[in-house]
């Protein structure tokens, strides 16, 4: 019935504008790859309206967007068949310079994208080689860098201003070459997320001012749903799945986007979980404030499961675990007392800290808050004062290399930074030889994880040569063959899209389910809420919380902290009819109602 | 947008818009870059074949004269030159004097005699002379490098000797890979410490270290640099055979007369 409604509320194709792009049957098949993704995808884009394009990973949905403005297949070796074109210019036929007087990029790495040493030379890099004239250049470039914000820095230099500064100096880059087209490639991915809040107030505001075109990669749907106009969904091969307006598509044809992959809102999420325990919510919400509008328009809502039977089970059953096989329940980690120092700057004051066995804690704060400073220190990456801290019983200060090895495995932000060998099993053979473990032991190890990990095809190819979701397994592979019973990860999902965010959390449940006590630095709070037991706020190098998830996330500390409390506990804790539904913070708290 | 307003925007806004002018005393700010490269350029060649202790000497002043009256420089610069300077002359004249053989300088006043160590007046004066070649030769490599910027010389690299700006432009970017890639040598380094690998001293283990952060780096930085790459040809980059140069640095009259001046000094010195 919803689907009917919404046949109806879409607007005859006639009726819209001349577009501005027009993509016409596009294929694109990367030099070496057998598949072409995208493949056979049309569709257009009128003058200033907001395309989301979706797509699960792999459906080439980066390339497409390469495609508008000429670096596919100019720039990037690839074939490209079919027929993009920008402002009335076909891309095959124009060079990338001409293409970038109607088409502006974003990319997702900030860093990559910076090339001189001022603010405002770096606006004006874009025009000058263009050839547009001195007094055209800076007037510009003033007027870009005050559309983001960042006039009053003109002078400083790039590397000053935080993730989401440059991000923002990025777009004003893409302003300044006055274009009618603005593609943005997961211009969020790599920040964290006041970062996302920043970039996100910029592009509201040139999603009001209307002026430009704006094609957008995204997977941060939470941010983003509320500027877009319309979707093209992309299909595992890359296919033309649909496209329509976003909530046409979004809450008519929900069902088909998630078995295809596609990441939702967790506002609309929610809600399908609700409707499945029989909540008759509709229209479907995309916003966690519609999610709030929706529940306060019911009149009775089903009792909720017990709070928190995740974090309580979990903890409670392996400390019963771990009880019984040591005897005694000591905590998987002590803090007592801890400064750290960095140079002459003070990055941990006083830590004091107790983390149970089995517990899954997540660690955040704002950048500099000392998060990974933290998380190194009790992993033995870099050493603490002696006497502070105490990880299963040994000082990681003190430890010799392999006892440490054999307590904590530690993965860091970038698994290629880790490997060493020359082969994925050689990479894991290492640990247990440094071990000095008997051959077959160690064969019988590697062969256990390579099982697990999903890696015995690949045993013996070069870890480099692995897909980003191997190596990500491959690194935590390695951290844990020595058999520690402690994980620290260091921003595992940093800079990665969300279906391999996911792998990458669905197999940190499996290991904190087995046992393993899980440590994690990470920006998404999203994701802290759905999968952590505990949740440890830093602030200025202090410990501003501690404690179950729920309590965390109820208590407000992540806001003093100058964090933001994640969507859907957002939208909870504003329902107005149903106060005990306000402390729901993750899809799991939920009712179930039939598996779907 | 008006002339008037557009340089008033400049004063306040564009750090580069046109080289720091202090006036025309400091008249180093004012020379083009390559002038205060080519004006010292004979006299550091020269200095490589003397072996006496005036010639230094006598550049090490005049440069030193030249840079505190011509050059706008922070105080913290001013101590470092004029104290830290003679000092560190002063420790590589004995240092280098020990290491002269006493014996090449013949008869002379021996100053410390320990053991084996026989350190006299003639082996102190070969350090000394060493030593104010060095120095020399910093300080004239200075009279450029404490008055102009990397933007700057690029530019009139640009602009005068006719470097494709391609070239100036992508060396100029290539120059913030720089700290990028010290970073990720460190975690890079502590990852394999983590890994157990730091094990072993000696130049062995340091190279088999070596070359296992070499793939890792190696690897980071091609997908970096390809990544800058795409953002700068979506930025136009290489568009046509020139750019808009926001200002121009002149090669004046004044840029040929410090060099003839500071070449008539040069032939001078060697002819005293």
């Amino acid at each position: 019935m919803t689907d009917d409604r919404a046949e109806l509320a879409q607007p005859p194709i006639e009726e819209r504008p001349a577009p501005i792009v027009s993509v016409q049957s596009v294929s694109i098949q990367h030099d070496g790859r057998a598949a072409s993704t995208p493949s056979d995808v049309t569709f257009d884009v009128a003058p200033g309206e907001v395309v989301l394009i979706l797509g699960p990973s792999g459906s080439g949905k980066s390339t497409l967007a390469l495609a508008l403005n000429g670096l596919v297949p100019h720039a990037v070796p690839a074939e490209l068949t079919g027929v993009v074109t920008v402002g009335g210019m076909r891309t095959a036929e124009a060079t990338v310079a001409r293409l970038s007087e109607r088409v502006a990029m974003v990319f997702q790495d900030p860093d990559s994208q910076m090339v001189t040493g001022t603010l405002l030379d770096e606006v004006a890099f874009g025009p000058e080689n263009l050839l547009v004239g001195r007094d055209e250049v800076l007037a510009r470039a003033e007027e870009s860098l005050r559309q983001v914000g960042l006039w009053e820095r003109s002078g400083d230099n790039p590397d000053v201003l935080s993730g989401g500064g440059r991000q923002r100096l990025a777009i004003a880059c893409a302003l300044a070459m006055k274009t009618p087209i603005l593609v943005l490639d997961e211009p969020t991915a790599n920040l964290d997320p006041a970062g996302i809040d920043e970039v996100y107030a910029v592009l509201r505001q040139l999603v009001d001012s209307g002026e430009h075109a704006i094609v957008l990669v995204e997977h941060n749907l939470d941010a983003a749903i509320e500027l877009v106009d319309r979707v093209i969904v992309l299909d595992t091969q890359g296919r033309l799945a649909m496209q329509g307006p976003t909530r046409h598509i979004l809450t008519g044809r929900v069902d088909e986007l998630l078995s295809l992959g596609v990441w939702l809102p967790v506002a609309l999420l929610a809600a399908l979980r609700l409707r499945r325990a029989g909540v008759p919510i509709d229209p479907l919400p995309l916003t966690p404030r519609e999610l709030t509008a929706s529940l306060d328009a019911q009149d009775a809502l089903p009792p909720l499961a017990t709070l928190r039977p995740h974090s309580a089970a979990n903890a409670s059953g392996h400390a019963a675990a771990g009880h019984a096989a040591a005897g005694h329940a000591e905590p998987a980690v002590r803090v007592t007392g801890l400064d750290l120092d960095r140079g002459r700057t003070r990055i941990l004051n006083d830590i004091d800290l107790s983390i149970e066995r089995g517990s899954f804690v997540a660690i955040v704060g704002t950048n500099g808050a000392g998060k990974t400073t933290l998380l190194q220190a009790i992993a033995g990456v870099i050493r603490a004062p002696a006497g502070r801290i105490q990880v299963l019983g040994i000082d990681p200060a003190k430890a010799d290399a392999r006892t440490l090895a054999r307590t904590v495995g530690f993965v860091f932000q970038n698994p290629e930074h880790q490997f060493i060998k020359g082969t994925v099993a050689d990479e894991l053979a290492h640990g247990p030889q440094l071990q000095k473990m008997a051959t077959d032991d160690i064969e019988a190890r590697v062969s256990n994880m390579l099982d697990r990990f999903g890696l015995q095809e690949l045993r013996d190819e070069h870890p480099f040569l692995l897909s980003g979701g191997q190596k990500r397994r491959l690194s935590v592979g390695t951290a844990l063959i020595d058999g520690a019973p402690l994980l620290a990860l260091d921003e595992p999902t940093f800079g990665q899209d969300r279906a391999r965010a996911s792998e990458l959390l669905t197999l940190l449940d499996a290991l904190n389910a087995d046992g393993t006590t899980v440590l994690v630095v990470t920006h998404d709070l999203q994701l802290v809420a759905e999968h952590s037991s505990h949740i440890l706020v830093l602030d200025s190098g202090r410990v501003a919380a501690y404690g179950p998830t729920a309590t965390v996330l109820a208590s407000g500390a992540l806001e003093s902290a100058g964090l933001r409390t994640p969507p859907l506990a957002r939208a909870f804790r504003e329902v107005v009819r149903h106060p005990t539904w306000r402390a729901v913070t993750r899809l799991a708290d939920l009712p179930a109602g039939a598996p779907s | 947008m008006s002339p008037a307003t557009a340089s008033v925007t400049r004063q306040i806004a564009d750090p580069y818009a046109a080289p720091p002018d202090y006036g025309p005393i400091r008249f180093l700010h004012r020379l083009n870059p390559l002038s205060k490269i080519a004006a010292p350029l004979p006299a550091m060649a020269l200095l490589l074949f003397t072996r006496d202790i005036a010639t230094p000497l006598i550049f090490c002043v005049v440069t030193l004269v030249m840079l505190v009256i011509g050059a706008h420089l922070r105080a913290r610069t001013l101590l470092v030159l004029l104290v830290g300077m003679p000092l560190i002359v002063a420790v590589m004249s004995v240092s280098f004097g020990i290491w002269t053989d006493p014996a090449r300088v013949g008869d002379s006043p021996v100053l410390i005699e320990a053991g084996p160590v026989l350190f006299t007046v003639g082996a102190w004066l070969v350090g000394l002379a060493t030593a104010l070649r060095l120095t020399a030769i910093v300080l004239l490599a200075l009279v450029g490098g404490l008055t102009s910027t990397g933007p700057d010389l690029v530019r009139s690299l640009v602009q005068q000797l006719r470097v494709p700006y391609r070239l100036g432009y992508t060396a100029l970017a290539a120059f913030r890979f720089v700290p990028r890639f010290r970073h990720e040598l460190d975690v890079i380094r502590q990852a394999h410490r983590v890994r157990g690998i730091s094990d072993g001293r000696g130049p062995i283990a340091w190279v088999a270290r070596t070359a296992g952060y070499v793939v890792p780096l190696l690897a980071g930085a091609i997908r970096h640099a390809e990544r800058v790459a795409l953002a700068m040809d979506s930025r136009a980059f290489g568009a046509h055979s020139t750019r808009t140069e926001r200002y121009t640095i002149a090669f004046r009259a004044r840029d040929w007369v410090f060099i003839a001046v500071f070449w008539a000094l040069t032939a001078l010195v060697v002819m005293l």
